[in-house]
């Protein structure tokens, strides 16, 4: 291709026309978590598309950690987040649960809540279940304060891709990435010198 | 990047009527009363239509936005220079991320938006239909564009959509280093020797026109927009957009002693807004559909970009892991 940019001018010529991609080939979704500063709750952050969730959670990293936004993150695939229906007004999610105790092998599930609408998810905390609606209704007894809660979702901890100790380090060479920030661009003394030249002359 | 959602095409209101009344007045009263509209919240078919089409657009112009700067990654002068603008089309790819997430909450999946792109059905913003020449061009976008995307993007922040919300205030945070950076450059061209001075006046002489093209058609011949408007899926007109870029950039620009190629642009005193030479709205059309100077190149680099990343998709490719829409 005859371009100004060299590298565009480098690109191999494609022979066949592009056809549309095969259906669907586009991996699958998976849920983003992050937690912002070290003590503070989880919350939902987005989406990837990823072929598995080791992949999701690298994809995670690059897209929503490349600045000083968290301290930790964690990714699920969306089919294993468990989902309440959205309420609005004074309409508490938790009111429809039904408070059915359920007996069988117990997993850890994680707890989020949307506490106002047009905001993330937040993590609540988490519950011993046997099923993603058990969970819900664990959550009911421990977590509904009766303040109003719009959403609530539950994922089994084993369904869940965890950033382990060690690999935290991978966020801690950011500070050091300072051209990054906007505070790294004074102009400020160059502008000024300037004009001042600029009234001399 | 981008993000004005001034597309050139009028809008149908047809469907309208087709709406349950009832629904509609409540979700009006929603947007009225400064709450945000979820995923799975009942939406008149229009307002799920018209956002799908503008959160699209704005994705597709953060990915093509990244080539015209992209190309300068190598040619930058010195090595902060490179690192931070490496840095910054980064940022400008992941927004596209960011973006597409949100526009499939409404339920077009991110496949069928790249397929649109790629096919040419959906459109990007204007401006990065054109080249950049020299490294004083690169700092026009970074600083300009930049800016008035700036400009679109704080208003669209505070728009009815959640999850269109959420990105935004993610990548305005971002945004603020490119502003600072792409002043930082000019400054830098503009304090420099004659010759650097000359380089950044010819790039402005280029980028003025596109710039004014950027916020959209004036108002006077621009499509219907009321609803859109109530709705809180437009928060301003083009024509307020660009008089507010104007307002912010014009001084800057003045300040570094740079002449803006329009001798009738001044502020008028009287109504606070800028008066200025009509852009050729022909020329924005003419671009718009496909006859820019840079259009083919663009979404060529995207085929082979597509052609060449196949065999990486097939073999990343897994029956386990599927598509479904994103929640929130
Ligand atoms: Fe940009
Ligand atoms: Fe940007
Ligand atoms: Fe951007």
């Amino acid at each position: 291709m005859n371009s100004l940019d060299p590298r565009v001018s480098r690109l191999p010529q494609i022979q066949e026309p592009v056809s549309l991609k095969a259906p669907l080939d586009q991996f699958g979704t998976f849920e983003v978590f992050v937690q912002p500063k070290e003590g503070k709750p989880f919350q939902h952050e987005g989406i990837v598309h990823a072929p598995d969730i080791e992949l999701a959670w690298v994809l995670a990293k690059e897209t929503f950690t490349r600045r000083f936004t968290c301290t930790s993150l964690y990714v699920a695939d969306t089919r294993d987040v468990y989902v309440s229906p959205l309420t609005e007004g004074e309409s508490n999610a938790y009111d429809p649960i039904p408070e059915t105790r359920e007996s069988g092998i117990k997993k850890t599930y994680e707890i989020y809540h949307l506490a106002k609408r047009g905001r993330q998810h937040v993590h609540a905390g988490t519950v011993q279940a046997a099923t993603p609606q058990h969970a819900m209704t664990e959550a009911k007894l421990q977590f509904n304060t009766g303040k109003t809660v719009y959403n609530v979702w539950a994922i089994a901890n084993d369904a869940i891709r965890f950033t382990t100790p060690e690999e935290k380090e991978l966020w801690l060479t950011l500070s050091e990435k300072k051209f990054r920030d906007a505070s790294d661009y004074k102009g400020g003394d160059k502008l000024k010198e300037f004009l001042e030249r600029k009234l001399i002359s | 990047m981008y993000g004005g959602g001034n597309t050139f095409e009028g809008i149908k209101t047809d469907s309208l009527s087709q709406e349950d009344p009832v629904k509609l007045a409540a979700f009006e009263a929603r947007i009225a009363r400064g709450e945000k509209i979820e995923p799975t919240d009942w939406m008149p078919q229009l307002y799920r239509k018209q956002l799908i089409r503008m959160i699209e657009q704005h994705a597709h112009s953060e990915i093509i936005g990244a080539l015209p700067e992209g190309t300068w990654i190598t040619r930058a002068p010195g090595f902060k220079r490179k690192m931070a603008l490496m840095a910054k089309v980064q940022d400008e790819v992941g927004h596209a991320q960011l973006l597409y997430s949100a526009a499939e909450t409404l339920g077009k999946s991110r496949e069928q938006m790249i397929d649109d792109l790629i096919n040419g059905k959906s459109k990007y913003s204007n401006v990065f239909n054109y080249p950049t020449f020299t490294w004083a061009d690169c700092c026009f976008i970074s600083w300009l564009v930049d800016a008035g995307a700036i400009v679109n993007q704080l208003a669209n922040a505070k728009g009815s959509y959640g999850p269109y919300c959420r990105a935004l205030e993610r990548i305005c945070a971002e945004e603020s280093f490119h502003l600072k950076y792409g002043h930082h450059c000019v400054i830098y061209l503009a304090s420099g020797t004659a010759k650097q001075r000359q380089m950044f006046q010819e790039a402005l002489n280029r980028w003025w026109p596109p710039m004014m093209h950027f916020f959209g058609p004036s108002d006077k011949i621009s499509a219907h927009t009321e609803v859109l408007m109530r709705w809180k899926v437009k928060m301003g007109t083009n024509d307020e957009m660009r008089n507010q870029f104007l307002d912010m950039y014009v001084p800057k620009i003045w300040e570094l002693g740079f002449t803006i190629p329009d001798p009738n642009l001044k502020k008028n005193t009287e109504t606070g807004k800028w008066e200025y030479t009509e852009p050729d709205w022909e020329e924005f059309k003419r671009v718009i559909n496909g006859n820019g100077p840079c259009n083919k190149e663009r979404l060529e680099v995207r085929r082979v970009a597509e052609a060449r990343g196949r065999w990486v998709r097939e073999a990343l490719k897994s029956p386990k892991a599927a598509y479904v829409t994103p929640l929130a």
